[in-house]
């Protein structure tokens, strides 16, 4: 850091003739006039460089990017600011930002167009969610859940409703079972159809994302034909799911299901042959297999990366050890890689709706169970394998009708971890490459 | 109170003037004009006109290049409008969409109310930008771009002036559009603007000399700089087309006019989800404005000059049949008058006629007012095509301007194309594609066309 005098490093105080004097006045006027004079800009009160008004008068250049740092820097970033060397700036990517998928922001150091340092600043949608479904009784609990990650809320629902069956010890009817699975799956779908349009848009194609949302309207309308809601279904329940498949989703289904795996085909040529997308994202944001694993990365980031894990196969809940579906797998680990897995995904999961619709058994949907619940006291661990990895929830009874404690184990947030290390030496644009294929929902991640 | 200027209006009851609203304020401004306006021009027309058209007279070359200009600026509005509009259109219905649909007929009158939205929008520079510069850029921008229109020429006897260093002028003033995106850039105090104005000129200098080079085969098969001259050169059939002779210039032209236009897949200066919107981010209202009109006028002026090199510009592609002059009819034979009563006459009994036809037709779900109003409309519409199709085959200019306006608003929608279907490329991609292929490219066509030319002049 250049040496400068010291007279340099302290921000002048309003020296100016004008407020000198109104200093003076003001000094020596009462109280009252001092209020009076409240719109006065020059006057000494206000000549502070906090007041807006003060400093759309002064000269913005000298004053307020002064490169030495007047007075010790309070934070690390601050610091950094003041190191930064030439032809390098720091970029607030978000979390206003048209690709960060949300209120996500970027604290980007650039040399030039290339990415130097990055600092991911989460929480800038957080609701206290734990909190609050630690003061709202368990049926309750489901429908704080459903917001929070809000592409794949029957997952979280799913994955709040688990650990206390658990706790509950309730047997949950198989039917029920089955309805969750072929309603999951079909939210999976949508997801990741979603992906595929959000990843396009991101770099700049326009049209994958609007055949995208057509797939995922008609997946939602037909859950919306089963649940009453588009969005945030807030269906199934502790011991069961909230009412049994009907006409309306079964026709709804089957007019889907006849052309889906075609449409999921026609809707990928859209990506697939372009060389532009292929020049984009292959071999960029390359996740190796120990760095996911360090990281904790999990779903389809992590099978890009050539780990067969998924925790429908691996911690095997519901119905999944009964079915039969293939953990897809790759190894180049780059944005191509975690794009092509979710298609990959899509085919499985229309695999799986194939066979719950084939083995419906019939039955109740529902356990019986007491109004009020009271689960016995303890701890349990659940997690079910969400579009965007292993989403566990954590949840202590201590008997009461209030679960003491719950806590939701995000799969985004960790994914998102890995965005710091896999984006510098790139380019900027290729934040985008990146960050869209690591699928993160902010929602979901700061809860 | 009554202002001073009307103070001799002592006969008024007093207050009058303040009573008054705002539209009788304008009237009286309205009538002041007209009056003021006729007291003034009528004499000076009188008086001043012969001698003025005398001045004109001798000095055509700069009353014609005046008159090119204001012509240009004025039909760089409607192109702009309509492009918008095919634009919203067009990439709607790829995207399964419907697109405007409200506005006027089919939602026609879409970009007329963007226009007037931006023309109300609040005129806002942020803080710490430089305000002249930031102002003077859009214009830069817009006037290069639009002035490049000057030597196109549109049809036979149609162009703004026929330079015989054309292609060179082009090129000139194409390249200071760069001018105007670096300082918007640069003033609009941002980073995101600063990385957008620096990834155009980037972008630009870069394809600026393929774009070029690409187009020295023409000229060396033409000998000429001239577009008029490169025009007469492919005039016959489509055989005689550059396309055909230089079809690798055609491609790196293309490609290059996408880059130098901003326009998908090399629309980094703007690139939205990466820079917001790059060195546009800071601008609004009528600056914002121009910058838009700037880069549709670009789009319409790199698809006309596709279409002058390559196809041929305002020839038909192929000879046309009816070469004839079609003096056997003699318009001016029936005069005004019997002109007139034809149209009227023959208007009405078509109106009548098509009338009686849509009531046998469609029966009684028309009565005689619908049948009549529908039959006037479809007489109108008849007579029209007929005009249009009659001045189509007697005037040379018209038959011109109609292949060159379709010709050119094919390239329009391909670039709108392009725009629904790629992605976006990255930046060193980019300057890649250019330096490492598309110049080299354009080098071996050089040769190879110099080569040809050597050899066949043997």
């Amino acid at each position: 850091m250049p040496e400068r005098p010291a007279s340099a490093r302290r921000r002048p105080a309003a020296p100016t003739a004008q407020t000198a004097d109104s200093t003076a006045s003001s000094a020596a006027a009462p109280d009252s006039a001092q209020y009076a004079s409240l719109d006065d800009v020059s006057s000494a009160q206000y000549a502070s460089l906090d007041d807006p008004r003060v400093m759309l008068d002064r000269d913005i250049g000298a004053d307020l990017f002064e490169p030495i740092p007047p007075f010790p820097t309070t934070t690390e970033r601050e610091s950094e600011f003041y190191s930064l060397r030439d032809g390098e700036m720091f970029l607030n990517l978000g979390p206003h930002h048209p690709a960060t998928h949300g209120v996500l922001r970027l604290v980007m150091k650039l040399s030039g167009e290339q990415i130097v340092d990055v600092d991911p600043v989460l929480g800038y949608l957080h609701r206290g969610v734990e909190k609050i479904c630690e003061n709202s009784d368990y049926y309750h609990v489901i429908d704080q859940v459903d917001p929070l990650e809000y592409l794949s809320s029957l997952f979280q629902e799913w994955a709040a409703v688990l650990p206390f069956e658990k706790l509950m010890d309730v047997q949950v009817p198989r039917r029920a079972e089955y309805i969750r699975v072929l309603t999951g799956e079909l939210l999976r779908i949508s997801s990741h159809t979603l992906f595929q349009g959000f990843l396009a848009l991101d770099l700049g194609g326009l049209a994958p994302i609007l055949y995208s949302f057509i797939e995922r309207d008609e997946i939602v309308e037909m859950l919306a034909s089963l649940t009453g809601a588009r969005m945030l279904f807030n269906y199934y329940r502790i011991g069961g799911v909230n009412g049994d498949l009907n006409h309306e989703f079964m026709s709804r289904l089957g007019d889907w299901m006849s052309r889906a795996l075609k449409q999921t085909e026609a809707n990928a040529t859209l990506l697939n042959g372009n060389e532009i997308f292929a020049r984009r994202t292959r071999g960029v944001g390359v996740l190796d297999r120990d760095t996911a694993l360090r990281y904790g990365v999990t779903g389809g980031n992590l099978r890009a990366s050539g780990v067969p894990f998924d925790v429908r196969r691996a911690h095997p809940y519901s119905i999944y050890p009964e079915l039969e579906f293939n953990i897809p797998t790759r190894e180049e680990g780059d944005s191509l890689a975690r794009y092509l897995i979710r298609l990959d995904e899509i085919r499985e999961s229309i695999r799986i709706i194939d066979q719950c619709l084939h083995n419906m058994p019939d039955g109740p949907i529902m356990a019986k169970l007491p109004r009020l619940l009271r689960p016995r006291p303890g701890r349990a661990w659940a997690a079910v394998e969400s579009p965007r990895g292993m989403l566990g929830t954590y949840a202590i009874s201590d008997g009461s009708d209030q679960p003491f404690r719950f806590r939701i184990h995000d799969p985004s947030l960790l994914n998102l971890e890995v965005a710091s290390t896999l984006l510098p030496g790139n380019l900027l644009a290729d934040t985008m490459a990146i960050v869209s294929s690591l699928d993160p929902v902010m929602g979901g991640i700061d809860k | 109170m009554r202002p001073a200027l009307f103070s001799f209006l002592k006969g008024l009851p007093r207050g009058a003037w303040d009573r008054t609203t705002l539209w009788d304020r304008l009237l009286v401004l309205v009538i002041v004009l007209l009056v003021g306006g006729a007291v003034t021009t009528i004499p000076a027309l009188i008086f001043g006109g012969p001698p003025a058209l005398d001045f004109a007279g001798a000095n055509l070359p700069f009353f014609r290049f005046l008159a090119a200009a204001t012509g240009i600026l004025v039909l760089t509005i409607p192109t702009a409008f309509v492009i918008i509009y095919l634009e919203l259109k067009v990439i709607a219905r790829m995207n399964l969409r419907v697109g405007p649909n409200r506005v006027g007929p089919w939602g026609a009158a879409m970009s007329v109310i963007h226009g007037l939205k931006v023309l109300t929008k609040e005129d806002f520079a942020p803080t710490g930008a430089d305000v002249g510069v930031f102002t003077m850029a859009p214009v830069i921008t817009f006037l290069a771009s639009v002035m490049t229109l000057l030597v196109i020429p549109f049809a036979p006897g149609i162009f703004g002036q026929d330079l015989n260093l054309g292609l060179l002028y082009f090129f000139a003033m194409g390249g200071l559009t760069v001018l105007g995106l670096l300082l918007a850039g640069w003033s609009s105090f941002n980073k995101y603007s600063i990385l957008g104005g620096l990834r155009s000129a980037a972008q630009i200098i870069s394809y600026e000399i393929p774009l070029t080079l690409s187009v020295v085969g023409i000229i060396l098969l033409t000998g000429t700089m001239s577009l008029n001259h490169i025009v007469g050169a492919q005039s016959g059939s489509a055989l005689d087309w550059f396309a055909f002779k230089q079809p690798l210039a055609l491609v790196i032209f293309f490609i290059a006019a996408t880059a130098e236009a901003n326009r998908t897949p090399f629309d980094m200066t703007e690139a939205d989800s990466e820079i917001v919107a790059g060195f546009a981010t800071e601008y609004s209202g009528m600056r914002f404005g121009f910058f838009f009109f700037a880069e549709y006028v670009n789009v319409f002026i790199v698809s006309a000059l596709a279409a002058t090199l390559f196809f041929g510009g305002w020839t038909a592609p192929f000879n046309w049949p009816w070469a004839m002059n079609l003096n056997a009819f003699n318009p001016y034979s029936l005069g005004f008058f019997g002109w007139a009563g034809v149209i009227l006459v023959g208007g009405f009994l078509g109106a009548q006629l098509m009338a009686v036809l849509i009531r046998l037709v469609g029966g009684r779900d028309w009565n005689w007012w619908g049948a009549m109003t529908l039959g006037s409309l479809v007489v109108a519409v008849l007579a029209i095509g007929a005009l249009g199709l009659a001045a189509f085959i007697a005037f040379d200019w018209v038959r011109g301007l109609t292949w060159f306006m379709a010709k050119t608003y094919f390239f329009v929608f391909v670039f709108i194309w392009m725009r629904a279907t790629l992605p976006r490329v990255r930046v060193d991609q980019l300057m890649g594609f250019a330096w490492k292929w598309l110049l080299p490219a354009a080098l071996l066509n050089l040769f190879v066309t110099a080569t040809v030319i050597v050899l066949v002049n043997r």
